[in-house]
C-alpha cells in the first residue's frame, strides 16, 4: 500500500507579497509541456493535503498572521519549498518597509529556489529535491534531460 | 506630454469636479508637499495641483464621482491627507496586523460568504465577501493589500536608473507596460529621444506582453466555465508566447527588456528567426481562438454575466479593455500616442453589452491587432539590433506617463531631484482603477459565477497593493 503513494506529492501554495511572476512559473507547471501530475504531483486546495507547501515573495506585513496559520494546518510531514529570489530574502523588495526577511526564510524553507521568477524546469528540480527529502521516491526523469516538444523556441 | 496647472487649494476641488465632466480621469495622489489630481486632456495628462499648506481641510471628490474612493482614502492613509465627506471612511490597506472590516449587506435571508486571503489556486492574496441572498450576490466587498511590500516609500531616495529593475517588479504581469512608463518619464525629464529601432522593439515587447496576458486570460474565462480545452489550450499558447518572449527579449516575462534610455543589450539580435517564431505563434493562436469562440455551450455562459453599463464604467474608472467592453474606444496608446504607436496607431475596439462575453470578444480583437502590430513592427525593424541603452544624467522635475498595458492605463507619477534621485514615485495599475468595477460586476450574479466574472477582468493584486 504505502508503496503505491512512494510518487505522490501534494503542493499548496502561498503567496506572501510576490510580484506575481512567480505565480505564473507556477502555473506553468500545470500546462501541457510540464504538467507536473505525470510526475504524481498535484496543486492541492488546501494545506490539509499538502506534503510541500511552496512560498513566493518577501512575506508582505499583511499575509504574515495567514501564512503561519497555513503552515499550521498542513499535516506532518511537511516541508516549505522557498520559490523565487524574493521567498529567499534577497529579491528586489528585500528591505522595503512592509517586506520581511523572505517567505522562505521567515517559515523554514528547506529547499531554495533561486530565480527571478525560476524557470519551471528549476521549480520542477525543487520539487524533486523536496520530493526526496520527504522521503519520497523521486520522479522518473531529471526535468533538464527532457527534450523540448518540437518547432517550439528555447525555454 | 505633461502639463501641470496649479491651483488654490480652496479652488482645488471645484475645478476637479469640473474637470470630471469634460475630461478623462486618471486618479490622484499625494506628496508631502502637494496634492495631484491626474487628468487626460487633449493628447496630454494634465496634473491639477495645489499646494498643501497645513490644515488638510479640502472636500472629497470621492463623494460625487466614485472612481477617487481608493485613490482619496490612500492620499489620507499614506500622507495624512483629510478631506472631508468621504464616502467610505475605513483603511484602504491591511496594516499592523488590523484587517479593515468588510461591508456587507443585511436583511433576511442574507448569508456572508468569506473567501480568502489565502485561496485555492495559485493565485494572489485578497480577502472576498459576499453577501448573498440564495444564490445571489447582493453586495461583495473585496479587500487587498495583503502583497503591499511598501514600495513607492522604498523607491524614495533611490538612484533614478538603479530604480529601473524594481519597477519591472513592482508586478510580473504588467512589467513591460510599467518599465515603458517609467523609461518615458526619465527620459522625457532629462530630454532624451530614442532612436527609431530601439522604439518598434518596446512595442513588439509590449505587445507580446498584451498577447500573453490576454491569453491567459481567455483561458481561465473559459475554465470558470468549465471548458478544459479552453484553459489547457490557453495555458500551451501562453508559454510558447514566454518562449518567444525569451527568444526577443531575453525574459521570459521581458523583466528589464526596457530599461531608461533603451532597451536590454542583445535584445532582439535575432530578428530573422523571430519573424519565424511569431508566424507560427499567430496561426496556433488563431486556432486555439476559433476552437474557443466557436464552442457556443462555452460562450453561452459568457453572455449577460458579470454585466458593466457603460455609466457604471464610467464613474469607477473602468479602464483597458474592462472599458472598452462597455462601450468607451478609450485606448491610451491612441489617445496619448508614445514612442512607436504615433507611426503605428493601433486599431481600438470597442463593444456595448459590458458582459463576460464581451470583454472576451475585445480581447480575441485586440491579441489579433498586437500580432499584426508585431509584424508590421518586424517590418520596419529590419535586421540590425536596436543600439545599446543611451547613457544620460537623470533630470530633476516632475511628471506623470501614461501606456497601456494588458489591463488598460500605467501610469507612473515620478518625482526626481537634482542628483538623479527619486523622492516620490507613485504608481496607479490598471487593476487598482478596474478592482472596484469587478466587485460591482458581480451584484446580481451567482456566487459560482465569481470566477468567471473575476477572470474575464483577470486583474492583478501586486501592482494594486504595491
Ligand atoms: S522573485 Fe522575482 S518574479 Fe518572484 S516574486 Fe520576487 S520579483 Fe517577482
Amino acid at each position: 500500500m504505502s508503496n503505491s503513494f512512494t510518487h505522490s506529492l501534494g503542493i499548496r501554495h502561498l503567496v506572501c507579497g510576490s510580484c506575481n511572476g512567480c505565480e505564473h512559473e507556477m502555473n506553468a507547471l500545470t500546462n501541457p509541456f510540464y504538467d507536473i501530475t505525470r510526475d504524481g504531483w498535484d496543486v492541492v486546495a488546501s494545506p490539509r493535503h499538502a506534503d510541500v507547501i511552496s512560498v513566493t515573495g518577501p512575506m508582505s506585513a499583511a499575509m504574515r498572521e495567514a501564512a503561519q496559520r497555513t503552515l499550521a494546518a498542513a499535516p506532518a510531514p511537511c516541508l516549505v519549498l522557498a520559490v523565487g529570489d524574493c521567498a529567499a530574502g534577497e529579491g528586489p523588495w528585500a528591505g522595503a518597509p512592509d517586506a520581511g526577511r523572505g517567505a522562505g526564510i521567515e517559515l523554514g524553507a528547506a529547499v531554495v529556489v533561486r530565480g527571478c521568477p525560476p524557470t519551471p524546469d528549476a521549480i520542477r528540480q525543487g520539487l524533486r529535491e523536496a520530493s526526496l527529502l520527504i522521503g519520497r521516491a523521486a520522479p522518473r526523469a531529471d526535468p533538464a534531460d527532457e527534450p523540448l516538444p518540437e518547432e517550439l523556441p528555447a525555454r | 506630454m505633461y502639463v501641470e496647472i496649479p491651483l488654490e487649494r480652496p479652488d482645488l476641488f471645484d475645478d476637479v469636479l469640473r474637470a470630471c465632466s469634460t475630461r478623462e480621469p486618471l486618479g490622484a495622489y499625494a506628496t508631502n508637499e502637494r496634492l495631484n489630481y491626474l487628468f487626460v486632456d487633449g493628447g496630454a495628462v494634465c496634473n491639477l495641483c495645489a499646494a498643501r499648506d497645513g490644515a488638510d481641510a479640502g472636500e472629497s471628490v470621492a463623494r460625487s464621482v466614485p472612481l477617487f474612493d481608493w485613490h482619496e482614502r490612500e492620499m489620507r492613509d499614506t500622507h495624512g491627507v483629510e478631506l472631508t465627506g468621504l464616502p467610505v471612511s475605513r483603511a484602504l490597506f491591511v496594516r499592523d496586523g488590523v484587517v479593515p472590516p468588510a461591508l456587507t449587506a443585511e436583511g433576511e435571508g442574507v448569508t456572508i460568504i468569506v473567501v480568502g486571503p489565502v485561496h485555492a489556486g495559485i493565485i494572489e492574496p485578497g480577502r472576498f465577501t459576499f453577501s448573498s441572498g440564495g444564490e445571489t450576490v447582493v453586495h461583495l466587498d473585496g479587500q487587498l493589500s495583503y502583497s503591499r511590500r511598501g514600495v513607492e516609500a522604498f523607491l524614495e531616495g533611490c538612484d533614478a536608473f538603479a530604480a529601473a529593475p524594481q519597477m519591472a517588479r513592482v508586478c510580473g504581469a504588467c512589467s513591460v507596460a510599467r518599465s515603458w512608463a517609467y523609461a518615458r518619464a526619465i527620459e522625457t525629464l532629462a530630454g532624451v529621444a530614442c532612436d527609431e529601432r530601439t522604439e518598434w522593439a518596446r512595442l513588439i515587447f509590449a505587445e507580446l506582453e498584451r498577447i500573453y496576458n490576454h491569453v491567459f486570460d481567455l483561458g481561465s474565462t473559459a475554465a470558470g466555465a468549465g471548458y478544459g480545452y479552453g484553459q489547457t489550450q490557453g495555458l500551451a499558447i501562453k508559454e510558447r508566447v514566454h518562449r518567444v518572449c525569451a527568444a526577443a527579449g531575453g525574459h521570459r516575462f521581458l523583466f528589464d527588456a526596457i530599461v531608461p534610455g533603451g532597451v536590454r543589450i542583445g535584445a532582439l539580435d535575432a530578428a530573422g528567426a523571430l519573424r519565424s517564431d511569431v508566424a507560427k505563434l499567430r496561426s496556433a493562436t488563431a486556432e486555439f481562438l476559433d476552437a474557443l469562440f466557436g464552442a457556443r455551450s462555452v460562450v453561452g455562459r459568457f453572455e449577460g454575466a458579470g454585466r458593466v453599463p457603460r455609466e457604471t464604467a464610467r464613474a469607477f474608472g473602468a479602464v483597458g479593455p474592462a472599458r472598452r467592453a462597455s462601450g468607451a474606444a478609450i485606448d491610451m496608446r491612441a489617445v496619448l500616442p508614445y514612442g512607436a504607436y504615433r507611426k503605428l496607431p493601433p486599431e481600438v475596439f470597442s463593444e456595448t453589452a459590458g458582459d463576460v462575453a464581451a470583454r472576451c470578444r475585445i480581447k480575441r480583437a485586440e491579441i489579433g491587432a498586437s500580432f499584426e502590430l508585431i509584424d508590421r513592427a518586424l517590418a520596419e525593424f529590419g535586421t540590425l539590433p536596436p543600439p545599446p541603452p543611451q547613457r544620460f544624467a537623470a533630470a530633476r522635475g516632475r511628471i506623470t506617463t501614461v501606456t497601456e498595458g494588458a489591463r488598460g492605463a500605467e501610469s507612473v507619477s515620478v518625482e526626481c531631484d537634482a542628483r538623479g534621485h527619486l523622492t516620490r514615485v507613485h504608481i496607479i495599475s490598471a487593476s487598482y482603477r478596474n478592482w472596484p468595477l469587478v466587485l460591482r460586476a458581480m451584484e446580481g450574479n451567482i456566487v459560482p459565477d465569481f470566477p468567471l466574472v473575476n477572470k474575464s477582468f483577470n486583474l492583478c493584486y501586486a501592482c494594486a497593493d504595491r
